[in-house]
C-alpha cells in the first residue's frame, strides 16, 4: 500500500477545472478561432496506391474565380527542406521525404497538390479540376511479400522494403532452445488501426511580414519539438516561430510528428503573406493521417515440466506503411525490450523486423507497445493448454515475488516498485476463480460458453533520457516546468507538456500546489503555447504524470523554499526551518504543533517584487522558479487484467459478463482523471480488438474510410469496468508518481482475446487475430462444427 | 468534404414543389430528413444543382387512422412513429421497427418517406412497408397515383418514381386481431445498418392452425423480400418447433446475399436462419398472448 505520505493536493478528487469552457461549448479549437481573411487550402490526393506522377496541370483550377493557387511538390520544396530520417540506430535505413511528393504517391490518400482559395466549398470545386497523369506502379500490400526478393521497392535508393531490423540473444538461448525440449509455439497478430481523434488535425498559419515572424496555432502534443522541426524545414529561426496548440480533441499519438499537410499551410501562408488554414475531413483522417498497429508476431518457448520458462525467442514483422515520420524501429523495438512484464525470463532473444508497404505510414498510437501483454499472456495460456495446467498456475510459477525485485530483465530492463501478484491474487479472490471455473464447466454442457481471460500487464511509462538512449531512439526524456507567483500572491505554472483531453490543467494545478503548499484552485496552469511554456517535450508514452506533474511538484518545492526564506525574515527568525506553506499561508511549528503566522503567500510576494530592499540579504527579487527534470529511465507500472465473456456460437457475438481491473499506477495526483484515464485506455483496446479495422484491399485500396466502415464503439458496446487500486509509489520519482493511461489498452487487448480463446478452447479454437467480429467467430466456427 | 454548388428552394406547397420539379427534372433532388442525401452530396457522389426542401409543407407530415388504414405522411420522422401514442396502442410493430432506425438525432430528422426513396436494402422502413404490403401514394403535377411497396421499391438505391413526382404517404393496412408480429436484426453496433433483418406476422386459427404468415427479410438481396410460397404453403400448419427449424432452413436458403467487410455471404444466410427462428417463436409468443 502507498506509505501514508501528508499529501494534500495530490490524491484530492479535483473536477477538472477545463471542464467548464469544454462542456458549456466555450472551449477553443482550431475552428473556433476566427482569422480574418483567413484562406482555406485543401490538397488533391492519391486514388492509387502505388504511381508515377507524370502531370499536373493544376490551370482549370487556378481559373476558378477565388482559387489562389495550385501547388505542388516541386513549388514547395523551393520554400522547405526535405525531411530526412536517418537517426544514427544500426539497422535502421535512411529515409528522405519531400514536402509534398514530387514524382512518386505511396499509398490511398497521399499527396498530390495542394489548393488554396477563398473558403473550402472553391477549393474543393478547384479539386475536380486539376488534371494529374498517373503511371500506375504494382501495389505492395502485404509485408511478407514486401520482403520476397522480387517484390516491388517502395524506396529504390533503399535496395529493400526492409527498413529495420535489430536482434537480440542472451548468450545461452539458442543452445537451450535446441537442446531437443519441445518447442511451444504462439502467434499473435494484429491489424492496422488509426487513432481517430474526435477533432481532426488542422492548422492555421499567420505570417506576420513586419516581424518576419509566423504564428501557427495547431492540435498538437509536442508543441515544442513540433516547433524545432517546423522552424528547420522552413529554413527560419526557432526565434520566428510561435507554436500555439489550443484546446484539442484528442491526440492519441496522432497529433505529435509534423505532417506534410501541416508544413504545406506554413510554407504558403508565408509565401502567399496571407494566413492559410486547413481542416482535415473525417476521410482524410481515417485514411492519410497515421496509422497503427499490424503487425505479425511469434514467440517461441521451451519449459519445464511444471510450466516454468526455460527460455524464449520473439519474432515481430511490422508494417510500418510508406512513410516514416518516426524512426521506423520506434514502436516494435519497445515490446521486444519489456516482453517478459512481470515474468522470470532470463534466456531471450528477439528478431524485430520492420517494412515498408503502401498503406499510409505508421505512427505511435496510446499503447505502441500495446501488443506486449497479449503476446506474454497469450504465450503463457497456450503453454498452459499444452501442459494441461490452470492458466494460473503456469503465471504463479514464473511470476517475479516482492523479494525478487528490483528485478533485471534479460535485456537490461529494471523492474521496482510494482507488484504483479498481489494484484492477481487480489482480482483472483474478487472474481471467485475457483467457482467461476466450476461454473464455467456446468454452463458449457448447457451449451453457454463462458471464457476467463487474465491479462498481466506491467506498464512502461514516462521513458526518461536514459531508456531512449538505450533503446537506440533519439529522443530526450526530461521535462520543463516553470511557477511565478506574482506580486498579487496571484500563481501562474506551465510545463512543455501540451493537453489533449487529459485535464493535464487540474493535475499539474495540483502536483504545483502540493510542492507550494497551496490551494490548487489557486495554481492557473498555462500550456500548449511555446512562448509561455518552457522547452518540454510533450505529452507522450504515459509521461505526463511523472515527467509533467513530477517537474511542476519540483517547481513548487522551490518556490516555497523562497517563500519560506523570505517569510522568515519577514518574522524575524534565523531559520525557515520550522516553517511551512500550507493552503496559502506560512505557519511555523512550535514543538509539535504548527501554527498559523497570519503571513500569507500575497505577503510575501509584496515584499518580494516591491520592496526587495527587505528581502534576506544575496536574494534576488521576484519569485520565479524555472526547473527541469529528467526521470528514471522507465517507471513501471502495472495492473492485472480479468475479462469474463460468453460467446454466443450462433451469431459469434462476443458479450462482456464482467470486467475488473486490479491497478497499481503509484501515486494518484487525482483518482477522478485517473479513473477516466483507465476507463479510455481499457476500452480503446476493446474496440481495436472487437471493432476497428482498416481495411486495404489487394490493390492498396482504402476501404474504410468513413466511420460507417472503420467502427468504433458507443456507450451501448461497453461494459461497466471494476476498477480496484493496489497503488505503491515510485522510490525514485518527485512524490513516487508513475505513470499511467497505456497499460489499460495492454491489458484490455490480452483479457479480451485470452478470454473468447478460453470460451472457445472445447472447440480447440485460439484466437489470434484481431478484430473478433462475429463474422470472424463464425466462420471459426464453422470449420469446427 | 464539402458539397458541390446548388441552389436552395423551399416551396410552400406541394403543388408549387411539384412544379418546380416539372421545371428543373433530373437537375433537382428533393431533400427529407437529409440523413442520407447529405452525406452523400458531402462526398460528392451526389452534385444536385437544386435542391428542393419539402420540411416546411405541413400537409406532408402526420399519422392518421382512416378507412381502416393507418397512413404516415411522407415527412414524418422516424422519431414520431417511434414515439406515437396512438401507434403504439394500435399498431406497435411500426414504433417498434422505428426504434431500430440509427441513433435517435438520426431518427429526430430523417422521415420514413427519404428512406423508401432511398432503398437501402438493409433500411428498416422499405423490410416493413414489403411485409405489410404498404400503399403509397405519389404526386406529379400530372396527379396522383398509388402503387404498392414491393413494386415502388425494384433495387438496391432504385425506386419506381419519375423526375417530376413526390412520394407523400404510406398507408399500413392494419394487423388483424391476434396477430403476432416481430421484427429483429443482427447489427455490429446499436444503431447500425442491419446486416440481416428479418420481420414476421402470423395469425393463427382457433385450432392453433396458421392462417396467415408474413415472412420479410433484409439485406439478403437487392431488397428487401417476402417468401411467398413459404407464406402460402404454411397456410394450416402447425407452428411447432419442427417447423420453425424448417422455416429457418428456407430461411438460409433464400435470396442472393453479398459478401462485404462486415459479413460474409454466409455469415448472412447463417443469421437469416437464426433470425427467422428468433422472431417465429417471439411472434408465437405474442399469438399466444393475444387469443
Ligand atoms: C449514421 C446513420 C445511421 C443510419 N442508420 C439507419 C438504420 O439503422 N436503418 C435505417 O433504415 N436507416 C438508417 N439511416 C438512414 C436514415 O433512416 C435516413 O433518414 C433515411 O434513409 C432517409 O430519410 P431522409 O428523410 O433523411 O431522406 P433524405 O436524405 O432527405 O433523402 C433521401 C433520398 O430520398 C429522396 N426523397 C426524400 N423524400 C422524398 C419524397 N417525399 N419523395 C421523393 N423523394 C424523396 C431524396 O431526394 C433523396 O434522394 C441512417 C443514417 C445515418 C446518417
Amino acid at each position: 500500500m502507498l506509505n501514508k505520505t501528508a499529501f494534500s493536493s495530490i490524491g484530492k478528487r479535483q473536477p477538472r477545472s477545463e471542464d467548464y469552457r469544454l462542456l458549456t461549448g466555450r472551449g477553443r479549437y482550431i475552428d473556433d478561432i476566427d482569422i480574418s481573411g483567413a484562406l482555406h487550402a485543401c490538397f488533391v490526393r492519391s486514388p492509387y496506391a502505388h504511381a508515377r506522377i507524370l502531370s499536373i496541370d493544376g490551370a482549370d483550377a487556378e481559373d476558378l474565380p477565388g482559387v489562389v493557387g495550385v501547388f505542388t511538390g516541386n513549388d514547395l520544396s523551393q520554400w522547405t527542406t526535405k525531411l530526412r530520417m536517418a537517426p544514427p540506430i544500426e539497422g535502421v535505413k535512411p529515409l528522405e521525404m519531400t514536402t509534398l511528393p514530387i514524382d512518386k504517391v505511396l499509398f490511398h490518400g497521399d499527396l498530390v497538390a495542394c489548393i488554396v482559395a477563398e473558403d473550402r466549398y472553391l477549393a474543393e470545386d478547384a479539386m475536380e479540376l486539376v488534371d494529374i497523369d498517373y503511371e500506375p506502379l504494382p501495389p505492395i500490400t502485404d509485408m511478407f511479400k514486401a520482403l520476397e526478393d522480387d517484390s516491388f521497392l517502395i524506396d529504390e535508393t533503399l535496395g529493400t522494403n526492409l527498413i529495420s531490423q535489430q536482434s537480440f540473444a542472451t548468450p545461452d538461448v539458442h543452445r537451450i532452445m535446441s537442446n531437443g525440449d519441445k518447442v511451444i509455439e504462439s502467434t499473435f497478430s494484429e491489424h492496422r488501426q488509426t487513432h481517430l481523434p474526435i477533432e481532426t488535425r488542422g492548422i492555421i498559419a499567420q505570417w506576420d511580414a513586419g516581424c518576419e515572424h509566423l504564428t501557427v496555432h495547431v492540435g498538437n502534443q509536442a508543441t515544442h519539438p513540433y516547433r524545432s522541426a517546423l522552424a528547420a524545414r522552413l529554413r527560419i529561426s526557432e526565434s520566428q516561430l510561435t507554436v500555439i496548440s489550443p484546446d484539442v480533441g484528442g491526440g492519441f499519438g496522432q497529433k505529435i510528428a509534423l505532417y506534410r499537410e501541416e508544413l504545406t499551410v506554413a510554407a504558403l501562408a508565408r509565401y502567399l503573406n496571407q494566413p492559410v488554414r486547413w481542416r482535415e475531413d473525417r476521410m482524410e483522417n481515417l485514411m492519410a493521417a497515421s496509422h497503427a498497429r499490424e503487425d505479425w508476431v511469434r514467440t517461441r518457448t521451451v519449459v519445464e515440466a511444471d510450466g516454468r520458462l526455460k527460455a524464449m525467442s520473439l519474432e515481430i514483422v511490422e508494417d510500418f506503411g510508406g512513410y516514416c515520420f518516426y524512426p521506423a524501429n520506434y514502436l516494435a523495438r519497445v515490446i521486444a525490450m519489456i516482453l517478459s512484464g512481470p515474468y522470470k525470463l532470463q534466456h531471450y532473444a528477439y528478431d524485430v523486423k520492420v517494412v515498408l508497404t503502401n498503406k499510409c505510414g505508421n505512427g505511435p498510437m496510446r499503447a505502441p507497445m500495446a501488443i506486449t501483454s497479449w503476446i506474454m499472456d497469450g504465450t503463457i495460456d497456450n503453454i498452459a493448454r499444452e501442459l494441461g495446467m490452470d492458466p494460473v498456475e503456469v503465471r504463479r510459477i514464473n511470476m517475479i515475488r516482492e523479494d525478487e525485485f528490483p528485478y533485471q530483465m534479460a535485456t537490461g530492463e529494471t523492474l521496482e516498485d510494482i507488484n504483479p501478484f498481489e494484484t492477481m491474487e487480489k482480482g483472483l479472490a474478487l472474481i471467485g476463480y475457483e467457482k467461476l471455473r466450476k461454473q464455467q464447466k456446468a454452463d458449457q454442457e448447457q451449451g453457454i460458453y463462458r471464457g476467463i481471460g487474465i491479462c498481466n500487464v506491467v506498464e512502461s511509462t514516462t521513458y526518461g533520457s536514459k531508456f531512449y538512449k538505450s533503446a537506440g531512439i533519439p529522443g530526450s526524456g526530461h521535462e520543463a516546468a516553470w511557477v511565478r507567483v506574482e506580486p498579487s500572491g496571484a500563481i501562474i505554472a506551465s510545463v512543455g507538456i501540451s493537453a489533449t483531453g487529459q485535464g493535464y490543467e487540474t493535475a499539474f494545478a495540483q502536483t504545483v500546489a502540493e510542492g507550494l503548499g497551496v490551494n490548487a484552485e489557486d495554481v492557473s496552469v498555462q500550456l500548449g503555447n511555446t512562448d509561455v511554456a518552457p522547452y518540454g517535450m510533450g505529452s507522450r508514452g504515459a509521461r505526463g504524470g511523472t515527467a509533467g506533474g513530477g517537474t511542476a511538484y519540483l517547481a513548487g518545492q522551490d518556490a516555497q523554499k523562497k517563500v519560506l526564506a523570505i517569510a522568515a525574515k519577514m518574522l524575524g527568525l534565523n531559520t525557515d526551518e520550522q516553517l511551512s506553506m500550507k493552503g496559502g499561508k506560512v505557519w511555523r511549528r512550535l514543538d509539535e504543533d504548527w501554527s498559523d503566522t497570519k503571513l500569507t503567500l500575497a505577503d510575501v510576494a509584496r515584499i518580494a517584487y516591491l520592496d526587495p530592499t527587505n528581502l534576506p540579504q544575496g536574494m534576488e527579487p521576484g519569485i520565479q522558479i524555472h526547473k527541469t527534470y529528467d526521470p528514471p529511465s522507465m517507471t513501471y507500472s502495472n495492473s492485472t487484467h480479468f475479462c469474463q465473456v460468453v460467446v454466443d456460437v450462433k451469431t459469434g457475438a462476443v458479450c462482456i459478463e464482467r470486467y475488473l481491473i486490479v491497478e497499481n499506477c503509484g501515486t494518484v495526483i487525482n483518482p477522478l482523471i485517473v479513473e477516466g484515464q483507465q476507463h479510455g485506455a481499457t476500452i480503446m483496446g476493446l474496440s481495436g480488438t472487437l471493432f476497428e479495422q482498416v481495411i486495404y484491399d489487394e490493390n492498396g485500396q482504402n476501404l474504410t474510410g468513413s466511420l460507417a466502415d472503420y467502427l468504433i464503439p458507443t456507450a451501448t458496446e461497453v461494459p461497466d469496468l471494476e476498477i480496484v487500486h493496489m497503488n505503491t509509489a515510485n522510490k525514485r520519482t518527485p512524490a513516487g508518481i508513475k505513470g499511467m493511461a497505456e497499460g489499460g489498452v495492454m491489458g484490455a487487448i490480452g483479457a479480451l482475446s485470452n478470454s473468447v480463446s478460453d470460451a472457445l478452447l472445447p472447440f480447440g479454437i485460439v484466437i489470434d487475430k484481431h478484430p473478433i467480429s462475429p463474422n470472424v467467430l463464425r466462420t471459426l466456427l464453422r470449420e469446427k462444427e | 468534404m464539402k458539397p458541390g454548388k446548388f441552389t436552395y428552394h423551399a416551396p410552400e406547397n406541394l403543388h408549387a414543389a411539384n412544379q418546380l420539379l416539372a421545371e428543373l427534372g433530373d437537375d433537382a433532388k428533393i431533400i427529407a430528413g437529409g440523413q442520407s442525401l447529405i452525406p452523400v452530396m458531402n462526398l460528392r457522389l451526389a452534385q444536385p444543382d437544386h435542391l428542393i426542401d419539402i420540411n416546411g409543407i405541413s400537409e406532408l407530415a402526420g399519422i392518421h387512422q382512416e378507412n381502416g388504414l393507418f397512413t404516415l405522411g411522407c415527412l414524418t420522422r422516424h422519431a414520431d412513429v417511434e414515439t406515437s401514442p396512438l401507434l403504439m396502442d394500435k399498431f406497435p410493430l411500426l414504433p417498434a421497427a422505428a426504434k431500430r432506425i440509427g441513433h435517435l438525432a438520426i431518427r429526430n430528422r430523417g422521415t420514413i418517406g427519404g428512406s423508401l426513396c432511398n432503398a437501402d436494402p438493409a433500411a428498416e422502413w422499405p423490410l416493413i412497408a414489403i411485409l405489410l404490403d404498404a400503399h403509397l401514394s405519389i404526386q406529379s403535377s400530372g396527379g396522383e397515383r398509388h402503387t404498392p411497396a414491393k413494386e415502388f421499391i425494384q433495387s438496391v438505391y432504385t425506386v419506381d418514381l419519375g423526375a417530376d413526382e413526390i412520394l407523400t404517404t404510406v398507408a399500413f393496412p392494419p394487423l388483424a386481431r391476434g396477430e403476432g408480429w416481430a421484427v429483429n436484426q443482427i447489427c455490429r453496433r446499436t444503431g447500425d445498418f442491419a446486416l440481416v433483418s428479418v420481420a414476421v406476422t402470423l395469425k393463427l386459427d382457433r385450432q392453433g392452425h396458421i392462417e396467415r404468415l408474413r415472412l420479410c427479410l433484409g439485406s439478403m438481396d437487392v431488397t428487401p423480400f417476402r417468401l411467398i410460397d413459404v407464406e402460402q404453403a404454411a397456410r394450416g400448419k402447425i407452428p411447432d418447433k419442427a417447423w420453425i427449424h424448417e422455416m429457418a432452413g428456407i430461411a438460409f436458403d433464400a435470396g442472393s446475399p453479398e459478401s462485404d467487410m462486415h459479413a460474409s455471404a454466409q455469415y448472412r444466410r447463417e443469421m437469416a436462419a437464426h433470425l427467422t427462428s428468433e422472431v417465429l417463436t417471439e411472434a408465437l409468443g405474442r399469438c399466444r398472448a393475444g387469443t
